[in-house]
């Protein structure tokens, strides 16, 4: 008996040895931005399918920020070194399709690696809805976020205000936070009411939120877009509103970039902010370990404004054209594996951002985790009453990079008082206008 | 006796001045090693505590997990190391050209080495990172070292250094029949040792400094150097987290103050007087 | 002519340069010369698209506010920390010049901010600067009960800025310029003493003059130090912002290259900085060799 299983295990051994000799598993590079923890969650996600797949191998390497991402895939194209498979922002999208190098995954799946059984009606109707454009879906949705209202209801109580009624419209927001700031005895701010990182992810989002356009063309869906809509009233009043605030000292300015605003509100220096829902997970925990009660809600909206919505924002999985076939179809595998409901709920629950399937909404909704996680539900109910426009699909320009970044400077130069709010956006969006011109001369 | 009172408490002013001058210079890097062994709630704190309660060293396990700074680290060294030997090696030989040979076109070539004294590697990375990866070295240390290899800065200086050797020597060691290469490695280099580890410092610190160049040829984790761990620190935090991102911070900038005071007798004399007399 | 010469070795110091030119080439010679052919085009992104477009890159630059901007702006930059940073460097070197014991401890520590990366030296300054848990804020609150926005403020991001280059390159200019006041011999000190001059005479008079030559290669150096190499520091500070306030030429350059995507225009722009490299080297080697004819 020892003998034979010694026997067996010899074998094994020589038969494992002998496939790898014969069959080189396929390798697949896949180029991310999730640093830190999610970034971990990332590579289990990646060693799961490397365990379950003999015969591929994908490596999994974290190329930075988005921006860096989206440089180095250019860069490594120029050199013929690119990966597989990119990870890229939503706003890159309009880029990527221009940049010649993608295949689209409907096309990945269907023609070249010939997988019937994918069901391409499986994703949230509003994440599809971002990334089809010209009827296909061109790149696969992998973490999607949307931005929602954080606030601190211990704050809310003690200001006097009902924690289970947060602000629903601009009018509110501030006469909320003017409740809620509190100044010391010598005139200095202890906590402010409200706080917004500069990010100009959030102007967008509160334009879609007035179901107002960002560019004309259909936010640059129906054709490539030529003007900017920064200089119109839904824009400018929310930038308005947001100097408004700042200068009656209820709203921090915490400067550019998502830290400095996160910090003042985990901090407990001010009540109020507003910031992605791939947040809620890492908040909730804070809010757990300082002892106070958060409270999470739909972003507001200007008095008698229709009600759009938000915009699917996080990024996408592009293919990458050159490439042999072979590989390909192993990327396509890998791509059609982290649609799967296992994977998803995986996703989601660790990191806070969205499932983008169906199947695995469905099952968090079976499973309570959303009657446990109140936050959670918030989040998912306002990306799904959103009302399906072109506003709250999402614009597609080719500059969106750049246009985020003069959005920002346009925020800046207004709390700054170097600029009326409609003077910084007609700049914003005259600048646009220019970049949109020399970037469209280039496909013509 | 008053004399020497009054020399006493004027030596006793200079030196309290030093002091806390000393403490305004070294103040980033004090208050950074404060704060990195502080945990949050100490940092965040009002007013800010400038002594740690206690030692606290999570912050270190911490960033030192998050970014494998461990890796990072043997990276930087090892690529500073290359390039700390590789533009030593190739600024001697070329310093010695300069300065004991007469040679067609030496004053050409020489204007073409030292024009690039000061010529930024911001001015040519688009075209030079093509140009790396079309030789197959992204993501390599050959490609993160070889921009570096090449140093008008150490041939120059080099060549100021052989010139100031007593031209003596030179005719003794030929009349030896001593020929150029064994001149160099046998009488040259030996004389030149506190000029070479001076330089070799300097080229130490340039590779182990650098952030653009690494930011652009690396992708991959387990290649990355330390400067990039620096800015690794800020994005990944999930929230500024200060202690820790001043603890990796620490770890980053020690090996460079160690090696600075190692070599900084050579490098002061060594360099600074050359740099400028010639 | 000179015997001592390896004359008769006619292809030695070929050999021995040979190593040096073939890096210089590839790395160095090339990519420059690529950089200046890439500036005459327009490009797209992923160079799906490239086309010839003469002088477009350099009008559009000159044309638009936001590069001219910059420049004015590296300009005063490049301007006060340059005097600012000398000047604390010079009256430092002077300091630790004395005979005292234990003077090289304290010229150590001035000496270290020049080990220090640029990425380090804005990684130590954002954090003193930073709003919530900084210490320089909780210094002026406690001294004078003001408190600054630092970085988020145009005007004192810009001196936040001007604060970490000036700290970052003193160790530089301390080696310096103590190395040239080192070289002043004592005799002359003293034979102005005995002529009845006073320290700030002395200074004035002797010391400042007989170290121009140091000075004068510290601003060339500074001027590329602060130019190229402060990209460390805003990208880590402020990332050019807030309203462009600390968006120098550098930095902008950057912007066009890695976030905009428009290569030729960031070609163009490095080689307007090349110009000026170029300008400066001259009058460094004007400086070199005079300094040799001296010799």
């Amino acid at each position: 008996m020892r003998k034979f299983s010694f026997l067996m295990v010899i074998v094994f051994v020589f038969l494992l040895t002998f496939s790898a000799v014969a069959q080189e598993p396929v390798t697949i590079e896949f180029w991310h931005a999730m640093g830190g923890f999610n970034g971990e969650i990332v590579n289990t996600l990646v060693e799961r399918f490397n365990e379950s797949h003999d015969n591929i191998q994908v490596e999994a390497q974290n190329t930075g920020s988005y921006n860096d991402t989206l440089t180095k895939t250019q860069a490594a194209v120029q050199s013929g070194s690119a990966p597989h498979i990119v990870q890229i922002y939503e706003i890159g999208t309009q880029v990527m399709l221009d940049s010649g190098i993608i295949i689209p995954v409907e096309e990945l799946g269907r023609e070249v690696a010939q997988d019937n059984n994918f069901d391409w009606g499986k994703f949230l109707i509003p994440v599809s809805n971002y990334y089809n454009v010209n009827g296909q879906l061109n790149s696969m949705p992998f973490n999607s976020s949307t931005p929602i209202l954080y606030y601190n209801k211990d704050a809310f109580r003690e200001a006097g205000l009902d924690p289970n009624r947060p602000p629903q419209t601009f009018e509110e927001l501030k006469e909320y936070a003017r409740k809620l700031t509190i100044r010391g005895e010598d005139g200095n701010v202890e906590r402010y009411g409200f706080t917004l990182g500069i990010v100009g992810w959030f102007v967008e989002q509160m334009v879609a939120n007035q179901d107002a356009l960002l560019v004309n063309n259909e936010n640059g869906r129906s054709a490539r877009a030529t003007e900017s809509y920064l200089d119109q009233e839904p824009a400018v009043r929310f930038i308005r509103l947001w100097k408004e605030m700042v200068d009656e000292g209820i709203m921090l300015n915490p400067g550019r970039g998502w830290d400095g605003a996160k910090q003042a509100f985990l901090s407990g220096r001010a009540a109020m902010m507003i910031e992605s829902t791939a947040q809620v997970t890492n908040f909730t925990e804070n809010a757990k370990n300082d002892g106070y009660e958060l409270g999470t809600a739909f972003l507001p909206r200007p008095e008698g404004v229709d009600r759009g919505g938000v915009v699917i924002g996080g990024a996408s999985l592009w293919a990458v054209r050159d490439h042999p076939e072979e590989e390909l179809k192993a990327a396509w595998e890998f791509l059609s594996f982290l649609t799967e409901m296992e994977q998803q709920v995986y996703w989601f629950e660790n990191t806070g951002y969205f499932p983008v399937t169906k199947a695995a909404v469905e099952h968090e909704m079976n499973g309570q985790f959303f009657a446990k996680n109140p936050n959670h539900l918030t989040a998912f109910l306002q990306l799904l009453l959103s009302k399906r426009s072109p506003a709250t699909q999402g614009a597609l320009i080719g500059t969106f990079p750049e246009v985020r970044q003069i959005v920002e400077e346009a925020v800046e130069k207004t709390l700054q008082g170097d600029l009326t709010p409609q003077e910084a956006m007609d700049e914003a969006a005259a600048r646009v206008d220019r970049s949109l011109e020399q970037y469209n001369s280039l496909y013509e | 006796m008053r004399k020497s009172r009054k020399d006493f408490l004027n030596k006793l002013f200079i030196h309290l001045l030093l002091i806390v001058i000393s403490f305004i210079v070294l103040m980033p890097i004090l208050l950074a090693l404060s704060v990195s062994f502080q945990p949050r709630d100490q940092i965040f704190s009002y007013p800010p505590s400038l002594i740690p309660e206690r030692l606290y060293f999570d912050n270190y396990i911490n960033a030192w997990n998050l970014v494998n700074l461990d890796r990072l680290l043997l990276n930087s060294l090892f690529a500073s190391i290359i390039v700390m030997f590789g533009k030593l090696a190739l600024g001697v030989l070329s310093g010695y050209a300069f300065s004991h040979f007469e040679f067609k076109y030496k004053k050409t070539l020489f204007f073409a080495i030292l024009f690039t004294l000061m010529l930024p590697m911001q001015v040519r990375v688009v075209p030079l990172f093509v140009f790396v990866s079309n030789l197959g070295l992204a993501n390599t240390y050959s490609g993160l070292v070889l921009p570096f290899l090449a140093s008008a800065t150490t041939t120059f200086l080099m060549r100021q250094h052989f010139l100031t050797i007593p031209k003596s020597l030179m005719e003794s060691a030929q009349l030896d029949g001593c020929g150029p290469f064994r001149f160099l490695f046998q009488i040259l280099i030996p004389l030149s040792g506190p000029a070479l580890a001076g330089l070799a410092t300097v080229n130490f610190l340039v590779m182990w400094n650098a952030y653009l160049w690494p930011l652009i040829i690396l992708n991959s984790d387990e290649m990355k150097v330390a400067q990039q761990g620096v800015k690794m620190l800020f994005t990944s935090a999930s929230e500024r987290d200060w202690g820790l991102i001043m603890a990796g911070t620490i770890i980053v900038v020690i090996p460079t103050i160690i090696v600075f005071l190692l070599a900084q007798k050579f490098f002061v004399k060594g360099i600074a007087t050359q740099g400028i007399k010639e | 002519m000179k015997e001592q010469d390896y004359d008769s070795h006619f292809s030695v110091p070929y050999l021995l340069i040979l190593p040096s030119m073939i890096i210089l080439t590839f790395f160095l010679y090339w990519p420059t010369v690529q950089s200046v052919i890439l500036s005459l085009y327009r490009t797209a992104p992923f160079g799906s698209r490239k086309i010839y477009s003469g002088f477009d890159n350099y009008i559009n630059l000159f044309t638009d506010p936001t590069y001219r901007a910059s420049l004015v702006r590296t300009s005063v930059f490049v301007l006060v920390t340059i005097f600012g940073g000398l000047a604390i460097s010079l009256i430092l070197s002077v300091l630790v010049n004395q005979k005292l014991k234990g003077i090289k401890i304290y010229r150590t520590i001035f000496f270290i901010p020049y080990a220090i990366s640029p990425t380090v030296s804005g990684s130590l300054w954002v954090f003193l600067l930073n709003p919530v848990a900084g210490h320089i804020n909780y210094f002026l609150d406690l001294l004078f009960n003001i408190q600054i926005p630092w970085l988020t403020n145009g005007f004192f991001a810009f001196i936040a800025i001007i604060i970490a280059t000036i700290w970052k390159n003193m160790g530089f200019n301390i080696i310096f310029f103590l190395a040239g006041l080192q070289s002043i011999p004592d005799s002359v000190y003293e034979s102005a003493r005995i002529d009845g001059a006073n320290s700030f005479q002395i200074f004035r008079k002797i010391t400042v003059p007989l170290l121009s030559p140091t000075t004068f290669y510290l601003i060339i150096m500074n001027i590329i130090f602060t130019v190229f190499q402060s990209f460390g520091i805003v990208d880590i500070m402020t990332q050019g912002g807030p309203a462009d306030a600390t968006n120098i030429l550098i930095y902008q350059l950057y912007r066009d290259m890695f976030v905009n995507f428009r290569l030729g225009l960031a070609a163009a722009q490095s080689v307007i900085l090349l110009i000026l490299v170029l300008i400066v080297t001259f009058f460094h080697f004007k400086f070199v060799s005079k300094g040799v004819h001296y010799q």
